[in-house]
């Protein structure tokens, strides 16, 4: 297309140019014989017609002089205008006719013509053979030709080469997609250097591979949790139902296990039922549902319920809330968060502990705190407590299912908050941090 | 698991009339006038959530209580907004069940609440946030106050403790302590203790009820 118009441009320049320089010229040599006739003997414009034509350098000019009634009386043209002016004729190429050249192979020629009517009643015509002006035009197009056909043959060649090798890419990419397929989860595109779309495609799809592989390994973790977690209760609900069948029992016994395998029911239930909830929290789908959640009513609200909670289990519950500070968030599941923490500082530490809920701005982040004075978790364990299922050994004997804080580390996730523990000395603070909310 | 259901409710003296679509579910819901409907999030043709969606469009203002899968935390939420009264996850005990269809079918229109509700000798002024019994005035905190206007209003029926975790404390997952329990008894200190007839009672199995049995 572009070559198309860039021919088409240089074509109609290139033609109008030698025209244009064919028209000078014969203006030119037309001075020159009007010059020559004003100083000769006899008929100074018709030996000047005769010196002209035995130039070598005059070879493409016809010369033409006409008596005032039209007829030639001399020169070589081989036409007889009829008017005065530019004019272009259709001249038979031969023998006293217009001059063969070397390669002229076609029948005839064009003359351009321009015919001068002199003061004395003749016309002078000089004529110039547009041979050369239409073989220029032929060379243009053959280049043109050439080059649009060398052109094609090497877009081929490229194309093919460069389609070979993208083939061969893809191939590889596809062998790989296929080996993973067949479970060698681990095996990776091979990435070139170029940087091209096909390398970035396959970087690409390496990092989309090594996050699937990554939840993958999650998944299994958590179904081998699930696993050795829930079969557990399962297999104890099934033993106490099956130890009940075997014995005679009367109605209240039966009551009583029928009872009891309820509430395993209801504990594995509710662990299958927070481990989906988990897994709907870290979806992120309820950030569209987020509203400014009034944080100071909502500890001071939760200090109020856990108050008489932890009097009756002999631990001392006290609040310290700033007034007025609100976020954006979801309260059903910030009160889950807190309510976790919270549990957690009345569950796991001994009697007579305390358990202080706090609430404050600080370095223009929210910093909600909840702390106790038990004997908090040691170093070692903190990065894996917030992993479903994880227990500290000490609290293995606490009624719990070690989804908790897996629940309050994905709330606080949801909301772009930090979970951090630290030592109370003694015990654990939770601190809760909300990084750059807007102020009430 | 719908048999069943309807089979326990009968068995409860309960009217039912089930259907298996959302479509014949809609045709019976403009056709009848019910005191509540079950309506299951997931049903063939026409789902739940367009169902009542749909009859609320039409002005039918029969209660209704969703049932929602396991786990399904914006369900709630989004069976509320489309004009669900309650909501209840699966699996869910049928106490649960008939205690919150028990709570929705008899709730009174809003427009004609009175600003004082009585039982017995008991008297609540809701808007002077005051307690009397048998004439002598009984100071609660605020979240025992709440407490006990959720049993007043639902006085003679059983709620279940789920119900008050959700109406009194906005707590829609189950507390690892006891909670409920702990003001329960604290309000029962309140208000039972230095009187000779009890009025909040323990169902077993199932919740508390505040009810006069004399």
């Amino acid at each position: 297309m572009s070559t198309g118009l860039l021919f088409g441009i240089v074509y109609w320049i290139a033609s109008d140019f030698l025209l244009a320089q064919a028209r000078i010229a014969v203006d030119s040599e037309m001075t020159t014989m009007r010059t020559a006739s004003r100083s000769g003997t006899g008929d100074p414009l018709l030996s000047a017609i005769a010196e002209r034509q035995s130039l070598a350098g005059a070879a493409q000019f016809y010369y033409g002089l006409q008596n005032p009634d039209g007829h030639l009386v001399g020169g070589n043209l081989p036409v007889v205008p009829q008017q005065a002016g530019w004019q272009e004729f259709e001249v038979p190429v031969g023998t006293g006719r217009l001059k063969p050249f070397e390669g002229r192979d076609e029948e005839t020629g064009t003359l351009l013509a321009r015919v001068h009517l002199l003061a004395d009643g003749r016309r002078l015509t000089v004529a110039i053979d547009t041979f050369l002006i239409t073989e220029a035009q032929e060379a243009i197009v053959r280049a043109f030709g050439w080059a649009a056909v060398a052109g094609l043959i090497l877009a081929l060649l490229g194309g093919v080469a460069l389609s070979r090798n993208f083939l061969r890419r893809v191939d590889a990419l596809n062998r790989t997609v296929r080996a993973i397929m067949s479970g060698r989860i681990s095996e990776r595109i091979e990435v070139g250097s170029t940087g091209d779309e096909l390398d970035q495609l396959g970087q690409s799809l390496n990092e989309m591979l090594d996050r699937l592989q990554a939840s993958l390994e999650g998944l299994k973790q958590v179904s081998d949790d699930i696993a050795h977690d829930l079969r557990t209760p399962l297999s104890r609900l099934k033993q106490g139902l099956e130890a009940t069948l075997r014995v005679d029992a009367d109605k209240d016994v039966y009551r009583q296990s029928i009872d009891e395998a309820i509430c395993q029911a209801d504990a594995a239930l509710s662990t299958f039922g927070a481990l989906l909830r988990i897994a709907q929290i870290e979806s992120g789908s309820r950030r569209q549902r987020f509203v400014a959640v009034d944080l100071s009513d909502l500890l001071t609200g939760l200090a109020a319920t856990y108050t008489p909670v932890s009097e009756d289990s002999g631990r001392a519950l006290t609040a310290a809330v700033e007034p007025g500070i609100l976020c954006q968030g979801d309260r059903e599941l910030l009160v889950q968060l807190f309510v976790n923490l919270i549990e957690n500082g009345l569950r796991h530490t001994p009697d007579g502990a305390a358990v202080a809920i706090g609430l404050a701005r600080s370095d223009g982040d929210i910093v909600a705190t909840i702390s106790d004075t038990g004997s908090g978790i040691p170093i070692a364990e903190r990065k894996h407590v917030f992993r479903r299922f994880y227990r500290l050994d000490a609290s293995r004997n606490t009624p719990g299912n070690g989804l908790g804080l897996s629940l309050v580390a994905a709330v606080a996730e949801l909301h772009g908050a930090e979970v951090q523990f630290d030592d109370n000395h003694p015990g654990l603070i939770a601190r809760v941090r909300f990084p750059g909310q807007r102020r009430s | 698991m719908a048999s069943h259901l309807v089979k326990s409710l009968q068995q409860h003296g309960h009217v039912v009339d089930h259907s298996a679509d959302g479509r014949d579910g809609l045709v019976l819901a403009a056709g009848e006038t019910y005191d509540v409907m079950i309506v299951d999030r997931m049903l063939p043709r026409v789902d739940g959530l367009a169902l009542v969606k749909t009859i609320r469009g039409a002005g039918i203002a029969i209660p209704v209580l969703f049932l929602t899968t396991l786990g399904g935390i914006d369900s709630r939420v989004e069976g509320l907004e489309a004009g669900g009264d309650d909501y209840l996850v699966k699996p869910f005990a049928f106490a649960e069940l008939l205690a919150r269809i028990n709570a929705l079918a008899r709730r009174p229109p809003l427009s004609d609440e009175k600003p004082v509700l009585q039982l017995a000798d008991l008297e609540i002024d809701l808007l002077k946030r005051r307690v009397m019994r048998a004439g002598k005035r009984i100071e609660l905190q605020p979240q025992e106050f709440k407490l006990l206007e959720y049993l007043m209003r639902h006085a003679g029926r059983v709620v279940t403790r789920t119900m008050l975790l959700e109406n009194v404390w906005d707590f829609h997952f189950d507390p690892q302590t006891t909670v409920v329990e702990t003001h329960i008894s604290r309000l029962r200190a309140k208000i039972d203790r230095e009187f000779p007839t009890p009025l909040i009672h323990t169902v077993r199995g199932a919740g508390y009820a505040l009810r006069d049995d004399s």
